[in-house]
Parts: C-alpha cells; structure tokens; sequence
C-alpha cells in the first residue's frame, strides 16, 4: 500500500509578539493509503497544526510534508489551494457551513471551486446528502438543522471533490454522545467501504479507541506514542 | 471557478444585505449623476452654440474681403481673421482706404479688387458650390404710415432653406429672382404694423433709392448748382411681401444666410447697387468697373472650408470662415467640460469611499465565510473575483442609476430654465444633452471606480489566512 502521507522532520513556528511559539517541533510520520489515524493530544501539543498543515492550509515552517507524493512545502498559495480542492476533505468541530446557503449549496459551493457545471453540482450534492443520511433535508439552511444534520452535511461537502484524504478536527466535538456515535459511524463507513484515508484530531481517547485503526498521541509539538490498534 | 458561478455567488452575497447595497449604488448613482449631469450640461451647452451655428449654414460659408493685410506673415490667420472681419462688416470700402493711404500702413500684397471677375475665379475652384457678393444697399421703405431708412440685403436664391430660411415664420422664400418681391425680419414686420404680421403677406412696400440718371431719361428732379453727371434719380419700387423670418440671434452677419430687416433677391440687389448713387463719391468713381465690399464663398461640405479659405488667401484676398471661430470655441468646450467634470468627481470620489468602506464592512462580517471558501478550494483569485464582481455590479447599478438620476434632474431643471427663458421672450432649448456615449462612458466610468475602489477590499479578502479566518466570529 503506498503512503498517503509522508512527514519528515517537520517543523512550525508561529510569532507571537516577541516570543516564538514551536507549535511543532520535528515531527516524522508516515501514514499509509486506506488507515483511519486517531491524532490524539491535549490541547496546544501541535495536533490541529498538524492537521491544518496537512490540509493544505498553512505553510510549514521547516521540513517535508508529502501528500501522495507531492510536497506541499514547496507549494505555493495557489498550488495550496488546488490541493485543498483536489485532494483533501475538511471536516470541522465547529461544522463551518455557509449560514445563507441551503445545505445543497453548501455541498455545491466545494463543487464550485472545482469548475463542476451547476446542473451536474447540485445533482451530485443532492445524492451527496442522500449517501450521509440527508435525504430531503437539503433545501434547509443550517441553523434549520440539528448538530448531527449539520454535520452530515459537512462531511458531504468534504467528499463532494472526491478525495482521498479526509481530515477531521473534533467531529464530534459539538455534539451528544449519541450523534457522535453516527457521525463516527458515517466515517468508519467510509474509510472501510470507500477506501477513503482518514486523519481525525480528537482530545478524547475513549472516542478514538472504538473506531480508529492506529492513534497517534502528541505533547509539546513531537509525537510521544505511534500504535497500531 | 466559472466566471459565472463567481457572478452568481457575488450576486448572491448583494442579496443578503440588500439594504447596504441599496445605500450604496444610492450613493454611486448620486455621484454618477452629478458626474453625468455636470457634463451632459456641457454638452448640451456646446450643442446649442454648435448648432445655432450650424443653422446659420456658417461651417461651409468663407467672407472673403480685400482689406488690407497690415502684417503679411504676422501672428497667424487668426489674428488675421478678426481684422479681416472687421472689414468684412464693412467698416472700410476701397474707395475708404485708398483715400487716406497717410492713416494706413503701405500694404505689402498688391491690392486684387473683389469683383465679378474675382468671383468668377473663385468659383472655378474644387469643392465650391457658389460665390455670391454681400450686398447691402440702402433704401427707404414706406409702408402706409411707416417710414424707415434701412439697408436691404440680397440674398442668394440658393441661400432658400438655409441658416435663418429654414423655417419660415409666415410666407415663403422668393420664388424666383426676376419677380419683385421682398422679405422682412420679424422685427422688421412688427415695426410695419401692429396688425398680426401674417397679414403682412401679399401686401406691398415702396422701396426708394437714388440713382444715377439714366442717359434717355433726364433726372426729373434736377439740383439746381449741380454739373448733370453728378444729378441724381429718385426711383420709387412697390413690392410685394412674400415671407417673415424670425430674426437669428447668430454671431457675426457674416454668409448669405444672415437676415437683415430687409431682404431682397440677390440679382435685384446687385441690379440696384450698379446704378445706385450713395454718396459723391460713387458719382465720380461712376466710370470704374464695380467692385464689392465682401463676398461669400459657400463650400461643398464643411470639411473643405479651410482648403478653399487657404486656396483664397493665396489669391491675395482676406478670408474668414467660423472654422477658424469654432475651433477656438471647441477648445473652450474641452474645457468647460473638464472643469464640470472635475466638479462631478468630488461627489464621485466620495461615492468610491463609500463602496470601500461597504466593501470593508461586507468583508469583515463574512471573514469566517471567507475561510470556508478556501477551506474548500476557493483560491485567493477567486476570492478577489467575487468581491471585485460584487464591487462592479454595484458601479452598474449605481451608473445605471445614476444616470437615469441625473438624466431626470436635468430635465426638471430644463424644464424651469425653459419656462424661464419663453417668459422673458426668448426661444425653448435643450440645455442639457445626454447622447449615447455620455451614458456609455458614465456607466463605464462607474464600473471602473467602483473596480478601484473595491480593488483594496478585494485584495485583502483574498490575502486573508484561511486558519485566522476560520477562528473569526
């Protein structure tokens, strides 16, 4: 199985007024097509970073930083932005919907970006929201849904380019126990019947323990345990 | 992204905050009407200067006079032309100016006479369509009661429809040159009767002028002291009224279309200036070949005015065409028109900081929708586009506006002006002139402002950090 991911000795420092904050501090880490990665870690040990790094959001401070086999380092914004269309889905704690667009068009608008025609975009949107559970649900707006629903549809939306990777940043962070369990759900479905890879950041162990297939653990900005479950 | 879908989405974003896109374009469009309405006043302006003399058949008319040339190769035609016109009014004849050579400079071109063989080699030039001699020969006109010692003009049969012919106010042009027939100005019908003027039509004046003798007619009125060459001939001509004009306020007297209170066929006026006795003077000149004060020349088209005028200078005569006038006047209008301009880009500039700050407002309240954006793909160009288009799209609907605003307000404004002017007697026009590339270019201009000033938005929208923005509340 080639790798999805290969990190070597990366590194990212943020200023903050005169001190410098060494949010990661040379992390290497491979990770194959196909596994559903648990990024464990308290808040501050460089997990998210690492994620957005990964997506495609920010630049590295130091070192390599390979998504199937291109190097987003050496990226540049607008290169940063077509792997953001093209190979990663990003799903968020705080859902992140557009609130004036219907939850259809939210699907749509990563569509959009892509070049995707109109007609085409909302059918497959549509069908998109059928796949999460949304059936008939996709004319509402988001505040017209649950934190589940609205969910949903985010993760909708993350698949709506078709990519290989997708990264979640406390999926489950805002919603009932319960609904954290279908959301989960929805994302093992798609890591073990869509071959989709799968990076999700959570703070809660016990979460992870029950679907993801090795937990990676952070403190400080290094990575302080790698196993296999 | 599709620069439709970027329309699509800029649109849509318009939408959600209708009413501060609304006070927007309100106040795009009242910049653009300040704009719009400055310059169509300019332009309005221009057209009815322009147009007046257009009227007055004046761009294909040259004066050509014989006055003297004082500085040959001086400061340039047009500091010739105003001397040249000057004579053209008549101010000085040749007889004049040769009689007192102490008074003038020695002129340096040998003096050409203006007469019918002049006229005759200007119109064997290209691109001339007539030459006809200005002439004003005083008469008496007695009309029942009325008396008056005026100057009657010839006018050219081919000046019908022309200048002041064109609209008649009552009756018609001459009908042919032979017939004995007259045209008066309507001030000139007014002073005749206090009758409706209309009335005038078909009733005849009496036309007295002096002449010399004529050799098998002994002068009936014999001065006593006087040799008889130097006897005079009271000649005394009833003739019909045929037509009223309304009198042309146009500048100058110069061309063939000019009216005067009187106006008689041009082949009648030059029978009568060839025998008419003036002055002693004309008496003891009788035996010279007569020469005229002025002619005109009319041009095929406007276009060639300055040919031809070029060609009759090089003769050795003065020439004077509104050309020469109309391009001063021209660049006096570039000027107006700047100046109103620069007038109508305050409130412009003013319109263009509203759209920034708009702009800047819409920006920071959709930061954490902006991060969505490139969360999913959206590159930092599309994001300019879609704040640019949305810029843009309020420049058209403000220009848009703006126009329609400014388009009213100067006919309201018009209309007030005009019932200002017909009160205190003077004739309806139209001050302001919105022709199409006034509109095409106050929209244009609108767009491109508004490009401007959601330029700097635009950037900054685009330049936002995804992660920062996605923190954003």
């Amino acid at each position: 199985m080639p790798a999805a991911l290969e990190i070597a000795h990366l590194t990212k420092h943020y200023r903050m007024g005169t001190a410098t904050v060494r949010a990661l501090d040379g992390v290497s880490l491979t990770i194959n097509r196909g596994e559903f990665v648990g990024l464990l870690g308290s808040s501050g040990s460089g997990k998210s970073t690492l994620l957005n790094l990964i997506a495609g959001l920010d630049h590295p401070t130091e070192g390599s930083l390979k998504v199937f086999d291109q190097d987003l380092a050496s990226m540049s914004r607008e290169q940063l932005s077509v792997h953001r269309r093209k190979n990663v889905g990003i799903i968020f704690q705080s859902f992140n919907l557009v609130s004036t667009m219907s939850a259809v068009e939210n699907v749509a608008l990563a569509m959009m970006f892509a070049g995707v025609p109109q007609a085409e975009r909302l059918a497959r949107a549509s069908s998109l929201l059928d796949s999460v559970g949304l059936s008939g649900r996709g004319r509402h707006r988001p505040r017209e849904l649950s934190g589940g629903e609205q969910q949903r549809v985010a993760i909708a939306r993350a698949l709506a380019n078709q990519p290989d990777l997708l990264l979640a940043d406390e999926p489950t962070g805002n919603l009932d126990s319960k609904t954290a369990r279908e959301i989960l759900a929805l994302l093992t479905d798609l890591n073990k019947n869509q071959g989709k890879t799968v990076i999700m950041v959570t703070h809660d162990a016990g979460i992870a323990a029950k679907v993801v297939n090795r937990t990676v653990t952070m403190m400080d900005g290094t990575i302080i345990s790698d196993a296999v479950a | 992204m599709s620069f439709l879908d970027t329309i699509r989405l800029a649109l849509g974003n318009l939408g959600q905050a209708k009413l501060r896109t609304l006070l927007t374009v309100a106040g795009v469009s009242i910049g653009i009407a300040a704009l719009s309405g400055l310059v169509s006043f300019g332009v309005g302006l221009e057209d009815q200067f322009v147009g007046s003399f257009k009227q007055s058949g004046m761009f294909d008319s040259i004066t050509v006079t014989t006055a003297p040339i004082r500085r040959p190769g001086g400061f340039g035609a047009r500091g010739r032309g105003a001397n040249d016109r000057g004579g053209g009014r008549g101010g000085r004849s040749n007889a004049d100016a040769s009689q007192t050579p102490a008074a003038e400079p020695v002129p340096e071109t040998p003096r050409v006479k203006l007469d019918d063989e002049a006229i005759a080699k200007m119109e064997a030039l290209a691109n001339v369509k007539s030459v006809q001699p200005n002439l004003r020969v005083p008469m008496q006109v007695t009309y029942k009661d009325f008396t008056e010692f005026t100057a009657a003009a010839g006018v050219a049969m081919s000046s019908a429809g022309e200048g002041a012919f064109q609209t008649m106010v009552h009756g018609t042009f001459f009908a042919n040159e032979q017939d004995d027939a007259c045209m008066l100005s309507l001030d000139m019908a007014k002073r005749l009767s206090t009758g409706d003027p209309k009335d005038l039509i078909g009733q005849s004046v009496t036309l007295t002028y002096a002449t010399a003798p004529s050799k098998d007619a002994p002068a009936p009125v014999a001065i006593p002291g006087m040799p008889p060459s130097m006897q005079v001939q009271r000649v005394e001509k009833l003739c019909p009224i045929v037509g009223i004009v309304e009198r042309e306020s146009a500048p100058g007297m110069i061309g063939g279309g000019s009216v005067s209170p009187l106006m008689i066929p041009l082949a009648k006026a030059r029978a009568i200036d060839a025998v008419q006795v003036t002055n002693a003077q004309s008496l003891l000149r009788a035996a010279e070949p007569k020469a005229y004060q002025s002619i005109t020349v009319k041009v095929a088209g406007s276009q060639h005015t300055q040919d031809v005028e070029d060609k009759i200078k090089a003769m050795g005569y003065s020439a004077f065409s509104m050309n020469d006038l109309l391009q001063g006047a021209k660049r006096a209008f570039i000027l107006l028109d700047i100046f109103l301009s620069l007038f109508g880009s305050i409130a412009l500039t003013v319109s263009s900081l509203m759209i920034v700050n708009t702009m800047v407002m819409s920006i920071l309240e959709r930061t954490r929708e902006i991060g969505i954006m490139k969360a999913i793909g959206g590159s930092d160009n599309d994001i300019r586009r879609i704040f640019l288009i949305e810029a843009s799209t309020i420049g058209v609907l403000g220009g848009v506006a703006g126009v329609v605003l400014g388009w009213v307000v100067g006919r309201v404004i018009n209309f007030g002006v005009n019932i200002y002017i017909v009160n205190q007697g003077g004739k309806a026009g139209n001050l302001f002139s919105l022709p199409l590339w006034l509109v095409g270019s106050a929209i244009g201009f609108s767009v491109l402002v508004s490009l401007v000033a959601g330029s700097y938005p635009a950037r900054r929208a685009a330049r936002l950090d995804p992660i920062q923005a996605l923190r954003h509340d």
